[in-house]
């Protein structure tokens, strides 16, 4: 341990501004880079929904939004395909606008993305890239972006959060050149680069960007009313191929364009991007050709095996559309061998699209002789170190030396796995006699139409197995679980569950553990109503063949947490439409809690979440929480119910009842109010005195609507026990912003709204025909 | 404007690596410590955690990677070989990954009251600077958390981290959410530098640590096609002990009803009931808690109408001492 003493250095040129625009230091994720550039840009209009890695974009800028730092409108979509779709209709609007996702929510939006691009609408779209579903993973690779590499945009690589800080502005440049006017996606990294701090330079002022940037030309606008026209007619042939030969050529003025504007932009910044990113390309026999972050780990390979006297460089474009295609020719030109790394595959077509996109660009060069290899590494947030960038490049000086491919194609980085080894056992399978004990018995009432149900005492049902083995990694207090304990408390016989994306389906399910000792399915987030309806009808109909035994008495259970129900509403309320024998339970905890507390639609006004952040000019979420419990009763389904883990007999009664009408005549939905203390902000053991305070306060009535007919099973006023909705909410650190006077209108808003609300039902509790 | 600091030493990077539990503020410290060098002290720095979703209680790592202010920082993988190792939470010793990669000239900062000398610091290496320092009893004591503490001993032991550019990094960081936080880290911070302690000589192994190599369980020639996991319930192997912030639910028998409430509230199905005695008083008897899963929410606790479920703190083998094993012919 030697000198310890702070001796003064010189201030490196390497992050002196040499550009013309006053710049600051500051430590920046990929994630933050990008939302302070949208501050810098001052986009109009941000549609957005939450998916993890991209998240933090919109948090950041709602932090910054409560913090009065810009101006920017937030509008949080239903999922992501609502979100490109309010991008889309803003961006037809005139002004600037951003959209950010990742993975899912890219392909989830994908088809939105081409028209955007044909009808030539200019916006920015942010992708911090991540791994595809199935299974699902949340980590970076890059089989979402490849997706999109035929959607018509303009595809712009940040390799760090440097680059993401100054891609967003070439973007907007880009995007709106007359001769381009197109849609750009900058894609970085997911986690590895959106989440990773680093250091970076920033404009001091903002105004010397607006500069940059100047004012979005006016294309047409619906907004235009004095010029009416027709956005997006019904084109078929011949005139749908001349469309694309347009955006074709918009590509190609890209290619122009695009060095441009990385010119004009490092004139201010000091910061130059190549096209085509080339480190120790000179005189290389060997290269590695990589794809962001990961490039950049090469390239600490390369100083090493430079430094041991081998000829070797790396490759990395900064702009995937238009394919920089002669740049690699040129830089590959005297190379013998090269190996291309993809972070994703295109399966069957040996190689990543990387891979066989450099390929084709080398096979028109009849000068080129350079030897490909291709590599498939890093999926699924596998890390890249540079060991690996030694081995793809070892490989490739290996075939530059003898001339010969050893391995065209290969898996980087994957495991065979032993043959004995594996995952821990699993416990002993649950019998349908195990857990038909009897807990609640249902009987019908033929003078009511009502069910009526007996339960045994509390006591009594610890004999019940649970269907969900302990170890699974919720939070500590997490009320998911509680929930699911009692609802399996009342449900008898097999179960098939199938689990929403969200908090209870990530710590139940971490590969290779699982919580559930029943047959669970997860698919995606949004599609669960759909897919476990597809299973139901399966069931039946296997049964009515012969191939099931009838005996074989089947209960289908979906559940959902909030945020299940928003992005995933229409596929529910399809299959409540189509009254399917099943049913769907929502543990509503207020927010999409599993990726760090952004807001639902069930989040009630006012209410803090890292997406409605509180500050001095943000008083929390601006608008009411759905009603989702109404919305299925306008369904006209046998059963809809409200409960709350709070009140365990009324929750078991209610699903007891579910589970009859679930297999007797069609689909039941059950809202579950259910406590999530890390994202209200309360003590882990507070459970019982908050959700007791929210249903006094009559903010979530307890009730059931059964047949249509509506019953209260819990009446705070009748048994003069109703609170104001204050004393609820000042018992959360996620609303006790909201009884300072300053919201003192808000309070009285949210007061007079859940008094209408609880108005409402208890009349239809009063009147059988409402 | 203060002068640049120098890394220590012929070092060209400084690699820390903060092994905790989410909910101690190892992503806090990593990022105070990076963003103190990076603009207050003039060196170039990368901070990043290890991911997962967004949970309290799970395991976390945080990386902190320092080099000259004139390098570049490219390579953005995870620390394998630190100079440093903070643990913030002594249940993480018993996994051997803590230990991953230490350099043989390292330094492992853990974090324990006096006196206490974990058995698994034998594993370090016999050169590596080995320090104690009871992070969380400052911490309770100051009303701060285990995060300020430990970046005053990493100051303490690491001078060219200027600590007053790491305080005045940590006073930012909370300054505009919880100004009440502010004084109380800086004595949580003072007090991490002051009351560190070397301890001579625990560890036995010769040279670097070797660095983590985790194999999958399963690989493309043995896991299950399609992704299925045929393993029901095998969660149940897992131990969460190390989820629980210093408390833990105890049951009284003698007060104890039976009455099942506390079993409906449990989020981690973690209460052990069992027939009672034929002719007893009770038909089902709750025998008490398996602290493998426990995370010591303390819910229980609360919804007991009789207060046969108390709240104690966790003394050093008290939860091994009072569990009762859920599945006792699978995992004793």
């Amino acid at each position: 341990m030697a000198a310890r003493m702070p001796v003064a250095t010189e201030r490196p040129a390497e992050y002196l501004p040499a550009g013309k625009a006053r710049q600051k230091l500051e430590f920046r994720s990929g994630n933050e880079a990008a939302a302070l550039a949208a501050t810098h840009i001052d986009f109009h209009l941000m549609g957005y929904f939450p998916i993890t890695p991209s998240t933090e974009v919109a948090e950041n800028l709602s932090k910054m939004q409560a913090d009065g730092l810009h101006e920017i409108v937030m509008v949080a979509g239903d999922g992501e395909h609502g979100a490109a779709g309010i991008s889309y209709g803003a961006a037809l609007g005139g002004g600037r606008v951003l959209n950010a996702t990742s993975s899912q929510g890219l392909l989830y939006s994908l088809e939105q993305l081409p028209v955007q691009a044909g009808t030539r609408v200019p916006m920015v779209l942010d992708i911090a890239a991540r791994a595809v579903s199935g299974p699902l993973d949340i980590r970076g690779d890059h089989s979402d972006i490849y997706y999109a590499l035929n959607a018509g945009w303009v595809v712009l690589c940040a390799r760090d959060p440097q680059a993401v800080y100054d891609m967003n502005f070439a973007a907007v440049r880009i995007g709106e050149h007359a001769d381009v006017q197109l849609p750009v996606i900058v894609v970085y990294d997911g986690f590895i680069t959106s989440h990773q701090k680093r250091r970076i330079q920033v404009f001091d002022d903002p105004k010397a960007v607006r500069d940059f940037l100047g004012t979005r030309p006016d294309y047409p606008s619906p907004l235009d009313t004095e010029h009416p026209a027709t956005f997006g007619p019904y084109m078929n042939d011949p005139d749908l191929i001349n469309n694309k030969v347009q955006l074709s050529q918009a590509m190609e003025a890209a290619r122009r364009v695009i060095p441009e504007v990385f010119a004009e932009l490092a004139a201010l910044t000091g910061r130059d991007y190549a096209v085509l990113d080339a480190y120790g390309m000179e005189d290389a026999e060997a290269a590695v050709v990589l794809l962001n972050s990961s490039a950049e780990t090469a390239k600490e390979a390369v100083d090493k095996l430079r430094a041991a006297g081998r000829k070797a460089g790396v490759l990395s474009p900064n702009v995937l559309r238009p394919f920089p295609d002669a740049e690699f020719r040129d830089a590959l030109r005297g190379v013998k061998a090269a190996t291309v790394g993809d972070r994703a595959d295109s399966y069957g077509a040996n190689g990543g699209n990387l891979s066989l996109e450099v390929r084709a660009a080398l096979q028109v060069d009849p000068a080129n002789a350079t030897k490909v290899l291709s590599r498939i590494y890093g999926l699924g947030g596998k890390d890249f170190y540079t060991a690996d960038a030694e081995k793809f490049l070892g490989d490739a000086l290996e075939a530059a030396a003898s001339g010969r491919v050893k391995v065209p194609f290969a898996y980087h980085g994957a495991t065979p796995g032993k043959p004995g080894h594996g995952a821990k056992p699993g416990l002993a399978a649950i019998r349908p006699e195990d857990v038909s004990l009897g807990m609640a018995k249902v009987t019908p009432n033929a003078s009511t139409g009502r069910l009526e149900v007996e339960l045994q005492p509390l006591w009594k049902m610890t004999a019940m197995p649970m269907r969900i083995a302990p170890g699974h990694g919720a939070c500590p207090g997490c009320g998911a679980f509680p929930t699911f304990h009692q609802v399996f408390n009342a449900l008898e016989g097999d179960i098939v569950v199938l689990f929403q994306t969200g908090c209870a389906m990530v710590v139940t399910t971490g590969y290779p553990s699982t919580a559930h000792r029943i047959n669970y399915i997860h698919n995606l987030f949004q599609n669960g109503a759909a897919t476990l309806s597809g299973l139901v009808e399966m069931y039946h109909e296997r049964v009515r063949r012969g191939e099931i035994p009838p005996s074989k008495d089947i209960t289908f259970v979906m559940i959902s947490g909030d945020g299940g129900m928003d992005i995933g509403m229409g596929p529910a309320i399809g299959a409540a439409n189509r009254n399917h024998r099943m049913m769907i339970l929502e543990y509503d905890n207020q927010g999409y809690m599993n990726t760090g507390a952004q807001l639902s639609y069930s989040t009630p006004i006012g209410h803090r979440t890292s997406t409605s952040e509180v500050g001095a000019t943000a008083p929390g979420k601006r608008y009411h929480h759905k009603d989702t419990a109404q919305i299925f009763a306008a369904c006209h389904l046998p059963f809809v119910f409200t409960a709350s883990e709070g009140y365990p007999e009324d929750l078991m009664r209610k699903v007891a009842k579910a589970q009859w009408y679930a297999k007797n005549e069609g689909l039941v939905y059950g809202k579950i109010l259910s406590y999530c203390p890390l994202n209200w902000r309360t003590a882990d053991d507070s459970a019982e005195p908050v959700l007791q305070a929210a249903i006094d306060s009559c903010f979530f009535p307890l009730y059931e609507v059964e047949h249509g007919r509506t019953t209260l099973t819990y009446d705070p006023e009748a048994s003069g026990r109703r609170i104001p909705v204050a004393d609820w909410l000042r018992l959360m650190g996620k609303t006790r912003h909201l009884a300072k006077p300053e919201n003192a209108t808000l309070m009285a808003g949210v007061q007079a709204e859940t008094d209408r609300r609880w108005a409402r039902i208890r009349a239809m509790h009063e009147h059988p025909l409402l | 404007m203060k002068d640049d600091v120098r890394l220590p030493g012929e070092v060209h990077s400084f690699e820390v690596r903060l092994e905790s539990i989410g909910g101690l503020g190892a992503h806090a410290a990593g990022q105070v410590l990076a963003s103190a060098a990076v603009l207050r002290m003039g060196l170039n720095g990368a901070h990043f955690s290890s991911y997962g979703s967004e949970k309290k209680g799970s395991p976390v790592r945080s990386f902190v990677r320092l080099v000259p202010g004139e390098r570049p920082i490219r390579t953005s993988a995870p620390v394998e070989a630190p100079d440093v190792i903070v643990v913030f939470h002594a249940t993480l010793l018993r996994n051997p990954a803590t230990f991953a990669g230490l350099r043989k000239d390292g330094t492992f900062v853990y974090n324990a009251p006096k006196g206490v000398v974990p058995e698994q610091l034998v594993a370090l290496p016999r050169t590596a600077r080995v320090v104690r320092v009871d992070a969380l009893g400052i911490s309770v004591e100051e009303k701060s958390r285990p995060n300020a503490a430990l970046l005053g001993t990493l100051c303490g032991l690491f001078p060219f981290l200027r600590a007053d550019d790491v305080l005045a990094a940590l006073t930012e960081e909370f300054a505009g959410k919880h100004p009440e936080a502010v004084a109380a880290n800086e004595r949580a911070f003072r007090r991490g530098a002051a009351e560190l302690e070397i301890v001579e000589g625990p560890g036995r192994a010769e040279g670097d640590l070797p660095i983590a190599s985790s194999e999958p369980a399963w690989g493309y020639e043995t896991q299950p096609v399609g992704g299925i996991l045929p393993n029901p319930g095998n969660t149940a192997w897992n131990d969460l002990s190390a989820s629980r912030a210093g408390s833990i639910p105890v049951l009284r028998t003698e007060k104890c009803i039976h009455c099942g409430v506390c079993d409906l509230v449990c989020p981690d199905f973690c209460l052990v009931w069992a027939d009672g005695e034929p002719g007893g008083t009770f038909e089902r008897q709750l025998m008490g808690v398996d602290y493998r899963y426990c995370k010591g929410c303390l819910r229980c606790v609360e919804s007991c109408p009789t207060g046969a479920l108390v709240k104690e703190p966790e003394t050093p083998g008290l939860a091994d001492r009072l569990r009762v094993p859920l599945f006792p012919e699978l995992i004793a």
